[in-house]
């Protein structure tokens, strides 16, 4: 027993250690393509980054606690108007507002981009608390409605908000404070929080919740109690991301193709690609999903084939996208990862298996 | 195995390896509003069929779709300067996305052309963004002075669209320029999708309107006339380019014969010497006649060569130089300059629907919206 937990600890040491080698491993890679890339790599890898936040905190609700939520690009909208508002100069703001002056409040806000982000974070969590209230105690396919009607709801709001939000004619001017390191130190962050969750006695309720909500209940669970933090956790990082989105693209506005229905799909996407209820699986359907978007633009060129010239044909990235998907979903039907994680002692299993039939 | 993959890589490998200008086009070519972008890229298609070269370089045009959404326009627009190395852009459609878009090109120092973003915003405080239409508050300006001076109006009902701000921005800038000319105007308002307005027209009435100025899109304005005339109005109307659209000939039916609106272009306008032969050759090119997106695509593709050949460089940075610095140029939509903004100031485009058609009206010449 005691030699037993001895291992235990000498194995989670262990773990430690190779994480550790592992992120600073990551840390010199983007410094190397923070040198080496051109701006529009630097943008779509910093992209990859934003995704893999709002892909790991929709897992945390959908996956990890088993309640199907659509809200999550209304807590993106919210997080990004609240750091934009916060970060953009006065002068600025005063330049943009042209139909109707910025309400004073507004007019005069003015923070860095860290505390405008967590403040974003912050305001998100307050908003899935107050909305999450009321519609957690619904389930299955009413959550999902309830959910998707506050985030259409949330993007009317900026719609109509004529002196808070710019109304229809959106924010302009944001600076441009998200770069590799802060996208990737808040993914960074996100994972790190959200797996030692799961891992503690809060994850483990959430697991079984997830599993059988009943079941949960009789054994002691307030089931109630433990959707809403992961409710509320989980929009406070789709907040961040938003907050890191609206800084990567330096404009917002409330269309519905910027923050409406499709952005969660998009997010949603990413999930179930890398697995639903799998966090490395959510990092990697997000990197994914940004890299193909863009890599398979090439597809939209013309281009020869056997000594024929062919004119360019719009959209068949989005049908070779899709093509992908289906076939990914066909052969791995639960996504890539399925529930798993990647973790060390799944690498040196799969390391060793690798030697054995090396050797033979 | 190893041969065919190597074949379907050389596959890929783009032909357009040797020297040659290029110039990206920004486009909305798929998602929800496609059929601008499928418009656009039919004008410059055609511009760069008839001015193939410019400093004795084939000019190429690399399209890149943004789907419609903003994302995909920064990331386009950093794939076109980035990868494909193109010195000007035209592009986007959306005002939204050109906002976007524009944010990339001011930080790389490429020169980009809007053919029809039409927000105020979208070259707000920008050295290399510039556009080829007039902006929002122009079409104001002008329906005021076309309702004074040649309607000879001295009451006017403005129908505001709280929801767009096309619409609000278009309503301050009549308002502002009729009542500076001792026009009355009452304001009332409306929003997108309203069916109802007899309460409007009822005050409109009671105010003795001799016109009503709808500036929201066609749906409404051709609901708003309909009713208007049930209950007795003889004025005249008035629209913004919202209603340049066959469907408010469809809803509206006898009720907006005779409304006049603002645009950009029309094929019977012959506002340059430029226009007629450029509705001939898209006639014969594509069988129909072209439409305000088309021309105004062609007179970006044309302005970005004049401007090169002005430059005499393929230098970025000296061809937006060159732009801001286009004076009287003869587009097809007009003759066409491009302000210190990067604003095009040019003549407005008056049409009025006549026997249930688009007919030319009148234009309002750029001097008389200073």
């Amino acid at each position: 027993m005691v030699t037993a937990m001895r291992t235990m600890k000498e194995k989670t040491r262990r773990d430690l250690t190779l994480t550790v080698l592992f992120v600073i491993f990551v840390a010199i890679l983007l410094q190397v393509a923070n040198v080496k890339f051109d701006s529009y790599q630097k943008q779509v890898l910093s992209l990859m980054a934003i995704y893999g936040i709002m892909a790991v905190s929709l897992n945390l609700v959908n996956g990890i606690t088993g309640v199907f939520s659509l809200g999550h690009a209304g807590f993106i909208l919210l997080g990004a108007y609240t750091s934009a508002l916060l970060t953009i100069p006065p002068e600025q703001k005063a330049m943009i507002f042209i139909i109707e002056p910025a309400h004073p409040f507004i007019a005069n806000l003015h923070t860095d981009f860290f505390t405008a982000t967590i403040v974003a974070g912050g305001i998100s969590a307050l908003g899935a608390f107050i909305i999450g209230f009321p519609v957690l105690r619904l389930s299955g396919d009413y959550l999902a409605i309830a959910s998707l009607g506050f985030s259409e709801v949330l993007r009317i709001l900026a719609l109509n908000l004529q002196s808070i939000t710019n109304g229809s004619l959106g924010l302009k001017g944001i600076p441009n404070h998200t770069n590799i390191w802060w996208s990737w130190g808040w993914l960074l962050v996100t994972v790190l929080f959200i797996v030692s969750l799961v891992k503690s006695s809060y994850g483990r309720a959430l697991l079984a919740i997830r599993e059988n909500p009943i079941a949960a209940e009789a054994m002691g669970i307030n089931v109630f109690k433990h959707t809403l933090l992961s409710f509320v956790i989980s929009a406070f990082f789709a907040g961040v991301s938003g907050s890191l989105y609206a800084h990567w693209l330096t404009t917002i506005d409330p269309r519905i193709t910027t923050f409406g229905p499709v952005l969660t799909y998009y997010v949603l996407i990413m999930v179930v690609l890398g697995g639903l209820g799998s966090v490395s699986g959510s990092i990697i359907g997000a990197i994914l999903f940004a890299f193909l978007m863009e890599w398979l633009r090439m597809f939209e060129q013309p281009f020869t084939l056997f000594g024929r010239q062919y004119p360019a044909i719009q959209g068949m990235r989005m049908l070779v996208l899709s093509v992908l998907f289906v076939v990914t979903m066909i052969v791995w039907k639960r996504g890539l990862f399925g529930r798993a994680e990647i973790t060390w002692d799944g690498i040196r299993k799969l390391m060793k298996k690798f030697r054995r039939s090396g050797s033979r | 195995m190893r041969k065919t993959l190597l074949l379907v890589l050389l596959s890929f490998t783009v032909l357009s390896s040797f020297a040659s200008i290029k110039i990206g086009a920004l486009l909305p070519l798929t998602g929800g509003v496609s059929a601008f972008g499928e418009l656009v890229k039919k004008g410059i298609d055609l511009a760069r069929e008839e001015k193939p070269k410019v400093l004795g370089q084939d000019v190429e045009i690399i399209y890149m779709d943004t789907r419609s959404e903003k994302t995909e326009a920064a990331n386009g627009m950093a794939r076109l300067i980035d990868q494909q190395k193109v010195i000007a852009v035209i592009g986007e459609v959306i005002s939204g996305n050109s906002i976007a878009a524009g944010e990339i090109a001011e930080k790389k120092k490429v020169p980009m052309v809007s053919p029809s973003s039409t927000n105020p915003i979208v070259t707000q405080g920008k050295k290399f963004v510039s556009r080829v239409c007039f902006i929002d508050p122009i079409q104001g300006t002008a329906l005021a002075e076309f309702a004074f001076k040649t309607l000879k109006v001295t009451k006017a009902v403005v129908f505001t669209d709280i929801e767009q701000d096309y619409s609000v921005g278009l309503s301050n800038f009549f308002m502002e320029r009729f009542q500076k000319y001792g026009g009355q105007v009452l304001q009332v308002k409306y929003k997108s999708g309203d069916q109802e307005f007899s309460s409007q027209l009822s005050q409109a009435l009671a105010f003795g309107a001799q016109a009503i100025v709808i500036t929201g899109y066609y749906n409404e304005i051709a609901l708003i006339a309909q009713q208007a005339r049930a209950l007795g109005y003889k004025g005249f109307f008035l629209a913004g380019d919202g209603a340049d659209a066959p469907e408010l000939i469809k809803i509206g039916g006898q009720a907006v014969e005779g409304l006049y609106f603002t645009s950009h272009f029309h094929p019977d306008a012959p506002v340059t010497p430029v226009t007629k032969p450029f509705v001939d050759a898209f006639m014969k090119k594509y069988g129909t006649r072209p439409s305000t997106l088309s021309a105004l695509g062609y007179d970006a593709y044309m302005i970005i060569i004049e401007a090169i050949e002005r430059a005499k460089t393929t230098k970025p940075e000296l061809i937006a130089t060159a732009i801001r610095s286009i004076k009287n140029f003869q587009g097809a939509t007009g003759t066409i300059t491009i302000d210190q903004q990067g604003n095009a100031i040019k003549d407005v485009v008056i049409i009025q629907v006549k026997n249930q058609n688009f007919a030319f009206a009148a234009k309002i010449s750029a001097s008389a919206l200073k």
